[in-house]
């Protein structure tokens, strides 16, 4: 019983990293799209400091890219709140769940 | 009690010892006393308007955090920040608002006598005020919460060394540093006496000595030539600098003394390689806020517009901007200036990052000069109009003057040799700083010999070369 509830606990705990691991290279593209390079790489400790052209200008674009490529809705106050990218992804999964 | 007066020199140092020699249980409310001491001594009688703002604060935020429903913390937030922005509404914008529709209405015909209001600027209202919507915006937003203690509020918004200019702080980086004040440490007291020298000296020694020029020049407009305006208005930017950034050097020295950590409002902006990288190094504090409850919130509700969304913003943002700076048509084009510059930037970044990544330009040296020359241009140029005491119809003849009467410039070269010396150090240190933040240290300097004939020689040019007379800091009359 508890070896089938850790198989369980370790198969969700790899569909997660694969869905973050999806997610991230989907936010690359959509920020290498925005900032207009071609070559975007993106961690989950990653800012907006790290990457060329992402700034408070182009931040509103990659936000609405990011709401129209996952079907989701931001509420101005979640904003404040994306510091990182790691964020960026807790708050899509929240959403999509 | 300005901090270039001597009266500031003498008194400091008393209050750091004094300071220093209550208990940590009592350091809040003797920066509140000092603070509210300071400010009286400046401008006794509208000292109620900082505290009317205080309290209007205070409560709005006790309200916004007691309400579960969503509607009444909105409608909190709303009356909070209307009522608080009313004082400076009223003292700074009332006779521009009164004049404009009275003009207006004698254009079409009605007569009506002008109505002015003989008030003065309360001084700091322009910050406080800031700093207190700052704060109920990020209660709101649940990003800080509700300070219970009413002398932590007080204190945030009327702290001595910030309250006349800035740097417009926040409440989450204040408060917790209220609660905890502790004794003034060895390193604190010499990395902060240290600011201030560099503050002093920028001040002093840069600004001050450009103001003498400067000061002639704007105030006898018809009088010049061409060329003469052209070099006043080259080298103001640099004034404008040198003072906001002294003085904020100043305001962040004097508070480390006493273990307070206060936010930089500057970072190399002449070294900036595009306008948007420009307004990022710039009075930050300001352009922080502006961005975070201006061009954020605007430019996220606007955002199915796309680009044009955020033109909009922008343009918005920096109007508020200009207006803030003073109630005038002058700063208000200066204002819709910089948004339109921001605007165009934005439409054009990504063609231009793509001809950078391209020609490999980002480490170039000659491309990021002309880059930085071409934004300090622009800047000087935009700078025209933002100038307190110079009219719309000063502007434009300073501009005709420029292209069509150059005419023969008036030097005075004593006075720009002493700004010269004074600017070398300057220039040294922002290279420095930018691109070998590590090497050639003085005031850090290992070496207790380099770090002391350092001091002594930034010392003696501000005791030779500084203006040790001059009135009073350019953003004091926001």
């Amino acid at each position: 019983m508890v070896k089938q509830t850790k198989t369980s606990y370790k198969s969700s705990l790899s569909k997660n990293n694969m869905e973050r691991e999806s997610i991230i290279k989907k936010l690359q593209s959509i920020i290498a799209k925005v900032v207009k390079l071609e070559n975007v790489k993106l961690t989950e400790e990653s800012t907006a400091n790290d990457v060329k052209g992402w700034d408070s200008l182009s931040h509103i674009a990659i936000i609405a890219q990011i709401e129209e490529s996952f079907d989701i809705k931001f509420k101005l106050r979640e904003l404040a709140k994306l510091k990182k990218v790691g964020s960026i992804i807790d708050l899509i999964i929240k959403k999509q769940n | 009690m300005s901090f270039t007066s001597f009266q500031f020199l003498w008194v400091f140092p008393l209050f750091v010892l004094f300071y220093n020699l209550v208990t940590q249980k009592y350091r809040a409310i003797l920066l509140l006393i000092t603070s509210y001491l300071f400010y009286l001594n400046m401008q006794p009688v509208l000292f109620i308007m900082l505290l009317i703002v205080t309290a209007l604060t205070y409560f709005s935020a006790h309200y916004i955090t007691h309400q579960d429903d969503d509607d009444k913390r909105v409608l909190g937030l709303r009356i909070g920040v209307v009522c608080t922005l009313l004082p400076l509404l009223f003292f700074k914008y009332f006779n521009f608002l009164a004049n404009t529709l009275v003009t207006g209405l004698q254009l079409i015909g009605l007569e009506i006598h002008p109505i002015t209001t003989n008030f003065v600027l309360p001084i700091g209202i322009s910050f406080y005020t800031f700093m207190a919507i700052g704060y109920l915006v990020d209660v709101f937003n649940e990003e800080v919460e509700f300070e219970p203690n009413y002398i932590s509020v007080s204190l945030f918004l009327s702290f001595f060394p910030y309250i006349l200019s800035g740097p417009i702080e926040r409440a989450g980086n204040m408060f917790e540093q209220f609660k905890n004040l502790k004794r003034s440490t060895w390193n604190g007291l010499v990395s902060g006496l240290k600011l201030m020298l560099w503050g002093y000296f920028m001040k002093l020694c840069i600004a001050d000595r450009l103001a003498l020029y400067n000061d002639l020049i704007f105030t006898s407009i018809p009088n010049r030539s061409g060329s003469t305006l052209a070099i006043a208005s080259l080298l103001y930017p640099i004034q404008v600098y040198a003072d906001l950034g002294g003085y904020t050097l100043i305001v962040m020295g004097i508070s480390k003394c006493l273990g307070i950590k206060i936010i930089p409002n500057f970072n190399r902006p002449f070294l900036a390689t595009s306008i948007s990288e420009f307004w990022r190094r710039w009075h930050i504090s300001l352009i922080k806020w502006l961005t975070d409850y201006i061009f954020t919130p605007l430019s996220f509700t606007l955002r199915s517009w796309k680009l044009w969304g955020i033109i909009t913003a922008l343009m918005l943002t920096f109007f508020i901007s200009g207006i803030w700076h003073g109630a005038s048509f002058c700063f208000i084009f200066w204002g819709l200036m910089q948004g339109a510059l921001l605007s165009f930037e934005a439409y054009t970044n990504p063609k231009r990052n793509k001809f950078e990544e391209k020609y490999h330009l980002r480490h170039k040296g000659a491309y990021n000069f002309i880059c930085i020359l071409f934004v300090y241009f622009v800047f000087a140029f935009t700078e025209i109009w933002d100038k307190e005491g110079v009219t719309w119809n000063e502007t434009m003849l300073i501009l005709h003057k420029i292209f069509h009467e150059w005419g023969t410039p008036y030097l005075i070269l004593s006075k720009f040799l002493y700004a010269s010396i004074a600017f070398i150090p300057l220039l040294f240190s922002e290279l420095r700083n930018e691109y070998k933040p590590e090497r050639f240290l003085f005031f850090d300097h290992k070496n207790i010999f380099i770090r002391w004939t350092s001091y002594l020689i930034i010392l003696f040019m501000i005791l030779t070369i500084g203006v040790l007379n001059s009135s009073q800091f350019i953003y004091f009359q926001f």
